[in-house]
């Protein structure tokens, strides 16, 4: 299954002949990415999981940028300010940014304000959809390139968060959206990025081109075609980085002695992701969700799980020392003075006989694979020989992802944990939301202290005092052992000899228009 | 003839209808697609407002007769997760690659399987019988998952020869249809030897020997027909080892087929989808299965005498 428009067919077919006539070896550079997973393979920001945003983030521009820090940077909106104390943010356009397709002209307030509403709007398959929803009230146009956001609730961080690039709300061109109806979901995108998409192959390729006779305002890219191919399979992802066919593949640990001593180089995007530990049951402020028959609903037992394990080594030998010891459950600048749990199994066999399980106790520990993730079960087989060590039994449960996240947002009091990859939030708050609020379905662990903390958090309107609230969220959460921290996980890249300069600096923001050609 | 092709289909709706209930049931049985769907801070409310969407608040019973109604007017429903494309398009869509695939290295194992068949069963207990048998024994126990791997490893990383994956002209089919093929190709091997070993011993082999016709005419003539056989009856199966290994081997060759897209649909809990490639499967099992019938009333004059 093919989609081309009318449009682009033409231009395809006019592109082709053109590079026929003038074939002459490096006119046209083609970078390809193998990827696992196309995931929907849709191409409006609306229609699937930010999965896809490995290839429309070169389609699409976002109204915020960050940089290799993680600070704000001009986007499609040059600049933006934030009043009624969180609950009105307007955004200044950049003029002048031409849309791929001639009919949209150039990106007008109309575009960005139907971008957000069409995200936010009831059938939404993208991730942030209803988050956004809760805190989105109305998107509104001041004049051709002011924006005004209308919000329910504070967000103070908006801009950055989900107006961000790590985010979904890519702008796409009213008009075009409008003229396809109901086949909007599958239609070619027209976004203002710096390639346009020249073909989609179900399951197997996409093709984006780099628009010609536009600089775009961001990048001005090496490759005029990348390529990225949907290889789920990791081993032949490998392959194809050695045999030269792919120049940028994600690779897992274990592969990387393999590659090296060869022309390949790893590229590691740092502290992308966290493998951690969760324990079940541990919702304390909701009855239907705890647990107290769990050993690990007393503090004590949660600790010493933490002590037991030595989480340095286990980062060595499974991970190629591709991390550094977690201190909460996914990477949050704000945390950075908190100390992650020290190696120290004697502590561990004290605070287990102050809590009464002197003798230990059995548990079932829930493991699954995924990518990145494919050292989660591994992981899982380490912790449980450390845990063996101070008298926990582990039986070791492998599964997979879709059974094991539908049993822990069952709603129901669980009595197991599970291996699990954090992920950094674009916004950190949302991320300590998910995991630590009553609210949330997925919450692994709540108490009364907490929500006392989530809300003043909410509430304080100060930038400073915020990340101080935040902080001391994170110290409470390693202090109460809210989960058995591990790894905070950079994610590797196997990178070809035609690359030349390319690096990647924190997930959910892809930069392939970026890499270099070597020279 | 017309009344047993007649029995034959109604035999055939039956199956279909019976592999719809199993199917629906079965994929009901592994989870919903509703907490994959989910975002990690979404609410209580959030998820009663996707079970809606979704249709999953209906009965079972009611879920399913809706489903099985709708696809008898050949609307299979739309994928939960790519993009609510219609069911039946998205696996009509896989389905070129996946055949082509299966037909190519259903083509190469009973050529070269019949080949080597033969080969054994006329060397029989010599040197050339053994390395027939041996390859046979390795094709069946070597698991394509690895076999897939290796095969990459030394002819496109090591050599240079082939592609490592992909789906594209002739030479992107011959991995993949080699790991595809072996299983049953060691399969048709030692089914071809063992049915050509009992024909060589026959009394009718035996008499054109005595009557004086040359070694070759007996081997391919007389020997070789009567024991093809048993690898038609085989036909079915063997095409349905091709569809289903089809699974495992599109995924290590990064081949957009049927095969993959179950997997990708099943780890989805994308229930439309897993509905339909199942009964296309099916449907297609059940078509090689007639062929395969039709077939044998071809070439066995004592089927054709019965019927």
């Amino acid at each position: 299954m093919k989609h081309l428009t009318p449009r682009r067919r033409a231009a395809v077919m006019g592109a082709s002949a053109l590079a026929l006539l003038a074939a002459s070896p490096g006119t046209a550079e083609t970078l390809t990415v193998a990827i696992p997973t196309f995931s929907e393979q849709t191409m409006t920001p609306w229609a699937g999981s930010g999965q896809r945003k490995t290839y429309l983030d070169l389609v699409y521009d976002y109204l915020v940028y960050l940089d290799a820090d993680g600070n704000a940077q001009p986007g499609l909106a040059t600049s933006w300010e934030m009043k009624n104390e969180g609950q009105t943010w307007t955004f200044h356009l950049r003029e002048g940014v031409p849309f791929s397709d001639d009919s949209c002209g150039t990106v007008t307030a109309e575009d960005v304000a139907y971008s957000i509403e069409r995200i936010i709007d009831e059938d939404s398959r993208a991730g942030p959809a209803s988050t956004m929803r809760r805190v989105i009230d109305s998107a509104e146009v001041v004049d051709e390139h002011t924006v005004r956001l209308n919000l329910k609730a504070p967000d103070f961080l908006l801009a950055t968060g989900y107006m961000g690039e790590a985010q979904q709300v890519g702008i796409v061109c009213k008009s075009y959206i409008e003229a396809q109806g109901e086949g909007a979901d599958s239609a070619m995108p027209v976004g203002s990025g710096p390639y346009v998409v020249s073909e989609s192959v179900d399951g197997s390729e996409i093709t984006l081109s780099l628009r010609e006779g536009v600089e775009h305002w961001r990048v001005s890219p090496d490759f005029d075609t990348i390529s990225f191919k949907a290889v789920p399979e990791e081993a032949t992802r490998v392959a194809m980085l050695q045999a030269g066919e792919a120049d940028i593949a994600p690779v897992s640990f274990d592969s990387i002695p393999g590659l090296e001593g060869s022309d390949l180089r790893i590229v590691s995007a740092e502290k992308t992701w966290s493998p951690v530990i969760r324990l079940g049951g541990i919702v304390q402020t909701d009855p239907e969700r705890f647990n107290p028959d769990n050993p690990w609903a007393d503090v004590r037992v949660r600790q010493a799980m933490n002590y037991a394990v030595d989480k340095q080594t286990i980062i060595d030998e499974l991970f190629q020392g591709e991390g550094t010891v977690a201190n909460g459950d996914t990477p949050i600048a704000a945390w950075d003075s908190v100390e992650p749990y020290p190696y120290d199994p004697e502590r561990a066999r004290e605070l287990l006989a102050e809590a009464g399980y002197a003798d230990g106790f059995d548990m079932t520990l829930k493991t699954f694979t995924t990518t990145p993730g494919a050292e989660l079960p591994l992981m899982a087989e380490a912790v449980a020989l450390y845990w063996a060590d101070v008298g926990i039994n582990v039986t070791i449960e492998p599964g997979d992802w879709p059974s094991i996240r539908a049993e822990w947002t069952s709603g129901k009091p669980l009595d197991f944990a599970m291996t699990h990859r954090g992920f950094p939030f674009a916004n950190p708050e949302n991320g300590v939301e998910a995991g630590f609020s009553t609210k949330s379905l997925f919450a692994s662990f709540t108490s009364d202290t907490l929500e006392e903390k989530l809300a003043g958090l909410g509430a304080e309107t100060d930038p400073a005092k915020r990340t101080q609230r935040l902080t001391d969220i994170g110290q409470y959460l390693r202090d109460e052992a809210a989960n058995v921290f591990m790894v905070l996980a950079n994610e590797p890249y196997g990178v070809g000899p035609r690359v030349g300069d390319w690096g990647i600096d924190t997930s959910y923001v892809y930069n392939f228009d970026q890499a270099e050609l070597a020279e | 003839m017309l009344k047993h092709l007649a029995g034959r289909l109604a035999e055939a709706l039956v199956a279909l209808l019976l592999m719809s209930l199993v199917i629906f049931l079965l994929s009901r049985v592994i989870g919903d697609p509703v907490a994959l769907l989910l975002s990690d801070s979404a609410t209580e409310a959030d998820r009663q407002m996707l079970i809606a969407q979704l249709g999953l608040d209906q009965p079972g019973w009611r879920q399913y007769l809706t489903f099985l109604g709708n696809a008898l007017k050949g609307d299979f429903g739309q994928s939960v997760t790519a993009g609510r494309e219609d069911a039946l398009h998205l696996v009509l869509s896989r389905l070129p690659a996946s055949l082509s695939l299966a037909g190519i290295a259903l083509l190469f194992t009973l050529v070269v399987g019949i080949l080597l068949g033969v080969l054994a069963a006329v060397t029989r207990g010599t040197v050339a019988d053994l390395a027939v048998r041996l390859l046979a024994l390795l094709g069946q126990s070597a698991p394509s998952f690895w076999l897939g791997i290796m095969l990459i490893y030394l002819f496109a990383v090591k050599l240079g020869w082939l592609p490592t994956s992909g789906f594209g002209g002739a030479v992107y089919y011959v991995l993949p249809a080699l790991t595809l093929g072996l299983f049953t190709l060691a399969a048709i091997t030692r089914l071809v030897r063992a049915s050509m070993l009992e024909a060589l011993g026959s009394e009718y082999v035996k008499l054109a020997r005595i009557k004086g016709v040359s070694e070759w005419a007996v081997v391919l003539r007389h020997a070789l027909g009567n024991s093809l056989i048993p690898v038609v009856t085989f036909m079915g199966t063997f095409f349905a080892t091709m569809i289903t290994g089809a699974v495992v081997v599109e995924t290590v060759f990064a081949w957009p087929g049927i095969g993959r897209l179950a997997y990708e649909s099943i780890m989805a809990r994308d229930f439309p989808v897993i509905q339909t490639v199942v009964l296309v499967i099916t449907a297609f099992f059940i078509l090689a299965n007639l062929i395969v019938d039709l077939l044998y009333l071809a070439i066995d004059p004592r089927m054709r005498a019965r019927s």
